[in-house]
This record gives structure tokens, C-alpha cells and sequence, in this order.
């Protein structure tokens, strides 16, 4: 089977080797070998820590570029609503989307828009078919990517709708296609993103499906030219109205924006890998048994915290606090849409997201159960300091790399300096303090 | 058949400490998870453990979890050193607890302990002396077509 790709690469010219990335992500999926660090694709989860806290820049995002582009007929751009949050309160939506336009796109979608029509959706769904067990959110990819891998047992929690942003581009390619007689394959719908993981579940979507969405720029790529496009484009305001959405939709640009609009009591909003661990465990061991729907986002703070966003997010969740105030907290979609049956299963998945557990010690649980034993015993030999200079980001990820065939025990510092020099013993011994 | 192959290790768990309290079931959900066991065994198997934990954390002073895996099946002992369980049939009615105001008010005591164990074991046996202490021993049968969520 082909390792899934992701939406990140390594720049060996770059990488210093230091174990920065190593021991910062979350799902131990980085490697340093040969003074070059390697993302082992089974394991990421796309949430970019490791992207933030590289000193060398090396690790870069495999976004869209403009030749990517300009293979499409009709080029729609879809920005995430963090985007909004990035120019302060005074910086209108219908600006951002009009300079967006401006830079070479025939269409400028408001996502916030999609976010609600989706949620429409769901609010029904999730009345209609809680049966005592929480709804996980499908929107974050890193999150949805983290519950396959980590918690296999509780894939089938996810709720079984396509994210706003693929609803939106599957959307728009009919409404398109239809209005203007173009081919659907000749329309690219580009996502302004803030994140890799967007981008990430477009390479490697959950579902296995092919995405509807075409592309993803950073937020970060393209903000010195919105800038710029910015300031030529807000004097022509009585052009076409692009901004649609409400206080509601804007506020899926930062964690509990999907529980505001639900408006259940018996929900919950969690940001931050840790948390995010932390709350799925809960849930899996049937801890906080009364949550109907969990909203997850693995950036602190939500997409405004994503690691391809400019603007501090504290400063963002303010300007997006001041959107919601300004635009109103009732979604504009309720009048806009009429619910015909086809209407109601348009943003479900056709496919379910399957388990996509990090490959366990052996196949044979008897043969698994023998080398757990021996990670056990080699663990015990090694120093017990997580100094990652192995190249591994611990100790027992060294232990579990050896026993899987994919590191040595010499690769570990300590035992190599010990040979013969009975060193080891007197670490073993602060050890054990 | 496969019973000779043998995993197991021992937890301790202190009575009142809801720190660390949850810790154990945490590592059995993980060890299940790296032996290959179907996730929905995973789940009941992590389930039953947490339930086991929290009534030693909620009631006892002091007391043990062990794990025990075989190809075939899972099973978990959990014993402590406590007040002992009165009414066996009772306290494995749903929605009866002895739990205080103070343990309900951290979202415990709701009296599905019990219940919920032997909803998730395919074997549960239980047996306690008042004023000595309480054993709960889980068996999980790992079979590996059945009831996995995969092939569903």
C-alpha cells in the first residue's frame, strides 16, 4: 500500500538536524536521521508543530502555486473565514473578498456562507440520530486525520458530513457549470487556507473520495498582496455583493463558532492538540457522557491559530468578536434555502471514514504481544533521559523503533558512550531517584 | 489455544487521588491499541477499566488493576482495599449509587459504574467483604471478526 502524502516537505538543505520538530510533534512522527529530519507519513496527523517551532525554516508547506492555477478555465477563490479575522475590525468581509477577485479569480465565495448552510444540515442530523454517544466534528482535517490514527474506536463518532469548505466547492462547481455552461472539471475552486491540514486532506482525503476542492494557498502567502490589492480596491464599493454570511458563519473562523451555531447546551468546543488528546480520551472511556456534538480544532484558538495565519490570534478572535456584533448572530441561510429532500443529504458523505490506526507491533496479537515484551526490556536498558539525540523524540519510541526493525540500539548516545566505561550505570542510578 | 502467549502488567490505583486517577485505563486502552486488538474491542475493553478505576478512586483507599492478555481474550481484575460493597444486587442496578454531593458534583456517582462494566464485558464476576475490600474481575473475548467497526 502507497503511504498517504502530506502536505508538508522537509528542506535538507536546511535542516540543521536538531530534534526541534522531533520532539514538539504531538503524534511522534518525525525521525532525525543522517542529521536530516523525516516525516514518517503513517503517522502525521498535519496539525504543523513541527512547521512552527523549526529554527531553520526548513520544513516548508506544499501549497498551490499560480501554474497549478492557471490549468483551470473558471478560477473560483474560497477563503477560510479566518481570513477576515486578519485585517482588523475595519476591514470589511466584502473588502477582503473583492481584493481577493482582484487578484486574478472570476468568482470570490464566502465560506463563512457555506459554514451555515451546512450547519443547517447538521443541526437536524445530530437531533434526529444522538443515540447517547457525542458527535465529533468533521470540520478540522487534523483532527478527523488524529481521530483515524489515535482513536481507531472512535472514527465512527465523526459526524458524517463533508467539511463546509468541500460542501461549498462541490456546490459551487454545479451552480457554475449550470449557469455557465463550463465543464466542471474546467472550474478550480482554490482555498485561502490557515492551515496544512487542509491542504493535507485534499492529497490524502479521509473518505479515500476525491476532493472537490482544487488547491490551497496559505493565508500567509497571500497576504502581502491583499495588502496591496486592499488599498486599490475598497474605493469601488458599489460593485456586486460577494459577503453573505452572518455573524455565525464568520465565526467558524475561531473555536465555538460550530457550538454557537448549534446552539445546543450539551456541546462542547476544545482547541489545542493537547486538549483535543485529552478530550477524546475522555470520550472514549465514556467520561463526560452528557456532550452531544464535539467541536475539535487542533490550533489553538481554532483556524485564527493556524500556523499559516499573520495576525496574533488574540487580535483576530477580537476582530472576529467584533464581525459577529456587526453582522448578527441569527444565520442568514435560514431564509435563502429551501429544504427539498435532495437538499437535505447534499452535504453528507457517500463514503464513511474508516480507522487508520498507526500500524500495532505485529498483525498476530501473539507475535505483537512477544515484541511488547521485548520494547519492555529494551526500554529498560536505555538511559531514560528523552534527549532525542538518537533521532527518535524518547526513549520508548527509540525501544518501539528497534523492536519494529527501523532503529538499532546503538543508535542511542549513552549506550554508545558506554561501552566499557561502565557510564550507564551511573545514569541508571540518577534514574532510579 | 493461544493461551500461553501472556501479556500483563499490574496498576496501582489510590483511593481519592483523581490526579492521576484514570491513568490506568488511559495505558490499557493503549496496550490494546498496539496489540491489534479490533477497535470495538478497544473501546468496551477501555470502558470497563475507566469504570473500574473511578470506583476505586471514588471509594477505596487503595487498590490494584491488573491486565491480562491473551491472544483470545482480555481480562482485567480490579481490587481494592475498602468499605466493601452491602448489597451486591443493588448496587448493580442502574442509576443506584452511594456516591457523596461532592463526587456528583465532579460529574460521578451517577450509579452506571457497575452496570456499565457488565454491559461491556462478555464476562463480569464481582464479589466483596463490608469492610475489607472489593474484586472485579472483566473478561473481554478478542474475537477478531465479530464485532469490529471495520468490517460494519
Amino acid at each position: 500500500m502507497k503511504p498517504p502524502d502530506h502536505a508538508l516537505r522537509i528542506d535538507e538543505a536546511r535542516c540543521t538536524g536538531c530534534v526541534e520538530c522531533t520532539k514538539a510533534c504531538p503524534a511522534k512522527a518525525i525521525r532525525v536521521r543522517n542529521n536530516v529530519a523525516r516525516i514518517l507519513p503513517e503517522r502525521c496527523i498535519d496539525c504543523g508543530e513541527c512547521y512552527r517551532v523549526c529554527p531553520q525554516r526548513a520544513i516548508v508547506p506544499v501549497t498551490t502555486t499560480y501554474t497549478d492555477l492557471s490549468a483551470f478555465k473558471y478560477k473560483v477563490v474560497l477563503p477560510s473565514p479566518a481570513l477576515y479575522s486578519q485585517f482588523g475590525p475595519n476591514t470589511l468581509p466584502e473588502n477582503v473578498l473583492h481584493a481577493l477577485l482582484s487578484l486574478g479569480f472570476d468568482l470570490a465565495y464566502d465560506k463563512a456562507y457555506a459554514c451555515e448552510m451546512v450547519f443547517r444540515e447538521v443541526k437536524d442530523y445530530i437531533e434526529e440520530n444522538y443515540s447517547g454517544e457525542p458527535f465529533i466534528s468533521p470540520v478540522c482535517p487534523a483532527v478527523t486525520r488524529l481521530v483515524q490514527l489515535m482513536f481507531p474506536d472512535l472514527t465512527e463518532l465523526i459526524l458524517p458530513f463533508r467539511p463546509p469548505r468541500e460542501a461549498a466547492a462541490k456546490a459551487i462547481k454545479g451552480d457554475v457549470s449550470r449557469r455557465l455552461n463550463i465543464p466542471a472539471e474546467e472550474i478550480g475552486v482554490i482555498h485561502i487556507t490557515p492551515c496544512l491540514a487542509k491542504l493535507a486532506a485534499m492529497i490524502n482525503p479521509p473518505t479515500g473520495e476525491r476532493p472537490y476542492l482544487d488547491g490551497a494557498v496559505g493565508i500567509s502567502e497571500v497576504y502581502g498582496q491583499l495588502l496591496t490589492a486592499l488599498k486599490q480596491t475598497s474605493k469601488e464599493a458599489d460593485s456586486e455583493l460577494l459577503h453573505r454570511s452572518s455573524g455565525i458563519g464568520i465565526g467558524f473562523g475561531r473555536v465555538g463558532g460550530e457550538v454557537a451555531d448549534l446552539g445546543f447546551e450539551e456541546s462542547l468546543a476544545v482547541s489545542g492538540v493537547m486538549d483535543t488528546i485529552s478530550i477524546l480520551r475522555d470520550v472514549e472511556r465514556r467520561k463526560q457522557r452528557h456532550i452531544k456534538y464535539l467541536e475539535c480544532q487542533i490550533c489553538p484558538g481554532g483556524c485564527i491559530g493556524g500556523p499559516l495565519t499573520v495576525q496574533n490570534r488574540y487580535v483576530a478572535s477580537d476582530t472576529i468578536s467584533k464581525f459577529v456584533k456587526l453582522f448578527g448572530s441569527k444565520p442568514k441561510v435560514e431564509d435563502m434555502m429551501k429544504s427539498g429532500e435532495d437538499e437535505r443529504t447534499h452535504f453528507r458523505l457517500s463514503k464513511s471514514i474508516l480507522p487508520a490506526a498507526i500500524p500495532p507491533l505485529d498483525t498476530d496479537t501473539s507475535f505483537a504481544i512477544g515484541k511488547m515484551r521485548l520494547r519492555e526490556e529494551i526500554f529498560r536498558k536505555l538511559p531514560g533521559k528523552n534527549c532525542a539525540a538518537c533521532g527518535a523524540p524518547d526513549c520508548l519510541t527509540l525501544a518501539d523503533d528497534i523492536v519494529r526493525g527501523l532503529a538499532k540500539i546503538e543508535d542511542c548516545v549513552f549506550i554508545r558512550a558506554d561501552r566499557g566505561s561502565g557510564q550507564m550505570q551511573a545514569v541508571k542510578a540518577s534514574k532510579r531517584r | 489455544m493461544n493461551d500461553e502467549v501472556v501479556f500483563s502488567q499490574e496498576f496501582e490505583v489510590e483511593g481519592g487521588d483523581y490526579v492521576t486517577g484514570g491513568e490506568s485505563s488511559c495505558r490499557i486502552l493503549e496496550i490494546l491499541k498496539e496489540l491489534a486488538f479490533p477497535p470495538a474491542i478497544v473501546r468496551r475493553a477501555g470502558i470497563a477499566a475507566y469504570e473500574a478505576e473511578m470506583n476505586i478512586v471514588m471509594y477505596a483507599e487503595q487498590g490494584q488493576i491488573n491486565l491480562t492478555v491473551t491472544p483470545d481474550r482480555i481480562v482485567i481484575v480490579a481490587e481494592d482495599r475498602g468499605p466493601g460493597i452491602e448489597d451486591i444486587d443493588l448496587a448493580m442496578q442502574e442509576g443506584y449509587s452511594t456516591a457523596t454531593d461532592e463526587i456528583r458534583e465532579m460529574g460521578f456517582g451517577a450509579g452506571m459504574g457497575l452496570p456499565n462494566i457488565k454491559k461491556n464485558s462478555d464476562d463480569m464476576e464481582l464479589s466483596s467483604t463490608v469492610g475489607e475490600g472489593t474484586r472485579v474481575q472483566i473478561v473481554i473475548r478478542a474475537n477478531h471478526e465479530g464485532t469490529s467497526s471495520e468490517a460494519a
